[in-house]
């Protein structure tokens, strides 16, 4: 039966997510809206029932528009509308262990991942832009749960919420701090 | 794999779900109104002032050529009225002015050149000293920072000519800078005159 059970789909998986996102801290002061764009994608291997450990990465869109004002700068200063934007662009390794056996009708899980954020810093005054690229350090906890469509279905349903942090200093932004959640789907291909 | 591999192609396209900040901008959001000053300038100890007669053109890097067009006399009314607005005193050129008023129309739109001199150094001043009766001095702008463009501008300097000769130079000691969509339009010019001296409240006799 324990043989039986390991087989309940193959191994490998990747998943899809369409993923919203509210930032906290110094990103909520620069870009205050909730990003209704962003998605997340990854592949995962399952080394035992309960464990796996995979890579993931995804996309997330801030934006905010200020309305005109007047901001000092250091020898005078500047009216401007500002258009904040920041695009995020992970890419982590994950281990995930999963509560239950595969062959439960929920399955829910804990996952960590850890690695690296590409940052795409861009401060619109007005049309003129102030811009940054750079890499981080990310680490992104994350809860959830998966719902097979059938018992041994290798497409499951997959809902989660995840922290993610980045070490990231620049400008008005003091550190990277977002709890984003995620819908999407899981498929064992291999 | 294959599945895999299409699903990653899809995911990339996907970046362009980004919300692009120029799309929706109007003309006036796209406007930005830098203001720069001497911070060891005492602007109350300047009374009189006199403004240049027509504007600069700086065009895509060549030399300065004068203008007067509607739009150049609008912009001199405005920044006319405004510094009289701030208590200072209108007079001839020839009558020894503390206060020189240059204006300055940049049309650096062919130019892909970047400016990284600081455009204080790198635009203002196109009015040349003899037009103030200061042959041989230089003008001195501070380049607090660096701005490039490939775009259309304006550019008022306020140079002070009390303190010329002791100096042996033409200090700018007060610059504003229009930039962005509709910079040369003559509808804009109040507004932006406006905006540059209401956040220059220390501009004042």
């Amino acid at each position: 039966m324990q043989a039986a059970s390991a087989q309940v789909r193959p191994p490998l998986s990747f998943n899809i997510n369409y993923s919203i996102a509210q930032p906290f801290g110094s990103v909520k002061d620069y870009s205050d809206k909730t990003s209704f764009r962003g998605w997340q994608a990854g592949l995962q291997y399952m080394i035992s029932d309960q464990i796996g450990v995979g890579i993931k990465s995804g996309f997330q869109d801030f934006y905010e528009r200020a309305p005109r004002a007047v901001y000092p700068t250091k020898g005078g200063d500047i009216s401007a509308v500002q258009t904040r934007t920041l695009q995020v662009i992970p890419a982590l390794a994950t281990v995930q262990y999963q509560f239950t056996k595969p062959d439960a009708i929920v399955i829910p899980y804990a996952s960590l991942g850890i690695g690296a954020a590409n940052m795409n810093y861009e401060k619109y005054w007005g049309e003129f832009v102030d811009k940054d690229n750079s890499w981080h350090f990310m680490v992104s906890p994350e809860l959830g749960i998966n719902i097979p469509f059938g018992k041994a279905s290798p497409l499951l349903f997959n809902a989660s919420i995840e922290y993610n942090y980045a070490s990231y200093k620049l400008a008005e932004i003091t550190n990277f701090s977002t709890l984003q959640g995620n819908i999407g789907l899981r498929w064992h291909i291999n | 794999m294959m599945s895999a591999a299409v699903a990653l192609t899809t995911l990339i396209s996907l970046n362009s779900c980004r919300k692009d900040p120029l799309n929706d901008m109007t003309d006036e959001e796209s406007r930005i109104y830098i203001t720069n000053r001497d911070s060891t300038a005492n602007f109350s100890s300047y009374a009189t002032f006199s403004i240049v007669d027509s504007v600069a053109v700086a065009s895509n890097g060549t030399e300065a050529k004068r203008a007067l067009t509607d739009y150049d006399k609008q912009l001199i009314a405005a920044v006319k009225s405004a510094m009289q607005a701030r208590g200072y005193t209108l007079v001839d050129k020839a009558a020894k002015p503390q206060l020189a008023v240059n204006l300055t129309r940049i049309d650096d739109t062919y130019s892909s050149s970047y400016y990284d001199a600081g455009y204080w150094s790198g635009w203002g001043g196109y009015y040349d000293p003899f037009y103030w009766g200061y042959p041989g001095y230089g003008y001195y702008f501070p380049s607090y920072y660096t701005v490039y463009y490939k775009e259309r501008a304006v550019s008022i300097d306020l140079v002070d000519l009390k303190n010329a000769q002791a100096d042996k130079q033409l200090n700018a000691i007060w610059n504003a800078m229009f930039r962005g969509s509709g910079v040369w339009d003559s509808n804009n010019i109040n507004n932006m005159v406006s905006a540059a001296f209401a956040q220059s409240a220390y501009l004042k006799k």
